[in-house]
């Protein structure tokens, strides 16, 4: 392979494979709990932090931390004192967006720069930002280990999971915390707007095949993997957008296990 | 008689509670002893689920007090003792999910963050799938089951901490005749020999007729007792 002789390609792969494999990890969680959109309020609220961030001169890393972390106490707060949680992850949205460009505006030389987080960049990381990605990346993978029985329960069954003795509440709090870690890891590879993809893609690639849940997010996290590796060289060699080629692989294998599955099944009844 | 000296499962004592200004329970007082089946019946919106819910803790009562075994709701911290049996239509999912997984859960409240479940974790899993006779599709999917099967993993899961009160709602629901049987069956069980007190709430009175200790209905929010045997419901005070 000799595009991993190239500084910018190895950096790339690692930043990008590491966050399309942990992404589906949280992905299961919030798909079964009917929030596969959280991600994308998340990444709007990480967009007007990045604007914040250039506005103010700050590390637009930290920018989107700050207000991912904000709105993901703001959204528990909503649906917590009845705001729905449509309408609350609405206003998270819309109130991003706006915020984003507003301050992005506002930052003037800034505005390119934004646009390389909504849409990805992973081919202009540092080794300083491969590094931060795989740190929040990890932060993310050892949340979901210690809080697996827990996230499970919750997902599945939240007033069974109360009944239980779990803390809902604040396991709430931690998820829309943790797909806020997700957004902003993902933010510089796959993009602000795509990164919310690989949370609930290779779920529901994984979910067609898988028996248990475990299984799913073993699965969902290498199909995660794969769509990144692929899509990058996709990427390289059709000169292509990363962030878009990665999505879109991880869409293509979707396509591919349904059709499979569905040949299978009129074959199967075909010959019963 | 305190509840200290002789602690009920579960105790209502003058709940009142309502949505807003829409009142759905009334000055509702019930005392339901260890080792006690009671069927809770009422027609749809009757308040018969708001009932269920206060007792579980998971709605606050506007007035009156909800004791488990003798400690207040809202502080009650021993939630291994509570079972609780949702409509099946809560184990649709989006996502495969197999049996034991879903059996497990019921153990989340007892784990600590980053620890697995013990030996004896393990032991009241493998006990209580094949109390309810699941131990061979263990890791099948739960949407591949048939309905009672579904039903009878949701009881799993509720007893897989060794509660003393199971709370059961609509069990029957979307169930067919061969299932109900062995549910009803899993239940005498779990009352006669296990001692649990149950709580069974539902429209349909074949699922617990013969073995309902009392039969108390929901009426425009408040509680009246039936004897088990009647036909018919009579106004009884609880």
């Amino acid at each position: 392979m000799e595009i991993l002789q190239f500084g910018f390609m190895q950096r790339a792969l690692v930043a990008a494979t590491v966050i399309a494999a942990v992404a589906p990890l949280v992905g299961a969680f919030i798909v079964q709990r009917g929030q596969s959109l959280i991600g994308d309020g998340m990444g709007h609220m990480a967009f007007a932090g990045v604007g914040l961030a250039f506005l103010v001169g700050l590390n637009p890393l930290v920018g989107a931390l700050a207000l991912t972390a904000v709105a993901a106490v703001a959204l528990a707060r909503l649906t917590r004192v009845g705001v729905g949680g449509d309408l609350s992850l609405a206003l998270i949205f819309y109130g991003g967006i706006a915020a984003g460009f507003f301050f992005s505006s506002r930052a003037g030389g800034g505005q390119n720069q934004v646009l390389s987080f909504l849409f990805g960049s992973p081919l202009n990381l540092g080794w300083d930002e491969v590094a931060a990605v795989t740190a929040l990346a990890g932060a993310v993978v050892v949340i979901v280990i210690a809080l697996y029985p827990q996230l499970v329960a919750l997902a599945f069954d939240e007033a069974a999971a109360r009944v239980a003795g779990v803390p809902t509440q604040g396991l709430v709090l931690a998820l829309t915390v943790v797909v806020a870690l997700v957004v902003v890891a993902g933010m510089s590879s796959i993009g602000l707007l795509l990164i919310s993809a690989m949370m609930v893609i290779p779920v529901a690639t994984a979910a067609q095949v898988a028996s248990s849940y475990r299984a799913t997010l073993l699965l969902a996290s290498a199909i995660g993997a794969a769509s990144a590796v692929i899509g990058l060289l996709v990427a390289f060699y059709a000169n292509a957008p990363t962030g878009a080629a990665i999505v879109l692989v991880a869409l293509g294998a979707y396509c591919a296990t349904a059709l499979t599955r569905l040949l299978a099944g009129s074959l199967q009844r075909a010959s019963s | 008689m305190t509840a200290m000296a002789d602690p009920s499962a579960l105790e209502f004592d003058q709940v009142t509670f309502g949505y807003g200004r829409l009142p759905v329970l009334r000055e509702a007082s019930l005392r339901i002893a260890e080792g006690e089946f009671v069927a809770v019946v009422g027609p749809n919106g009757s308040g018969k689920t708001t009932l269920m819910r206060l007792g579980l803790g998971l709605l606050q009562p506007s007035h009156g007090v909800v004791r488990l075994f003798g400690a207040d709701v809202s502080r009650f911290r021993d939630r291994w003792r509570l079972g609780y049996v949702p409509q099946r239509a809560s184990a649709a999912t989006s996502l495969p999910v197999s049996v034991a997984e879903v059996v497990r859960t019921g153990l989340a409240g007892q784990l600590r963050p980053g620890r697995r479940g013990t030996r004896r974790h393990r032991e009241r899993l493998e006990h209580v799938l094949d109390l309810m006779g699941l131990a061979a599709v263990r890791r099948q999917r739960l949407s591949e089951l048939s309905g009672g099967q579904q039903q009878r993993a949701l009881i799993a899961r509720a007893l897989v901490t060794g509660p003393r009160l199971l709370v059961l709602d609509e069990p029957t629901t979307g169930v067919d005749a061969e299932a109900r049987a062995i549910l009803r069956e899993s239940l005498e069980h779990l009352v006669t020999v296990e001692g649990i007190a149950v709580v069974y709430v539902s429209h349909d009175p074949e699922g617990f007729a013969g073995i309902a200790d009392r039969v108390v209905e929901v009426r425009a929010g408040r509680l009246v007792r039936v004897d088990p045997q009647a036909p018919a419901p009579t106004s009884q005070s609880v």
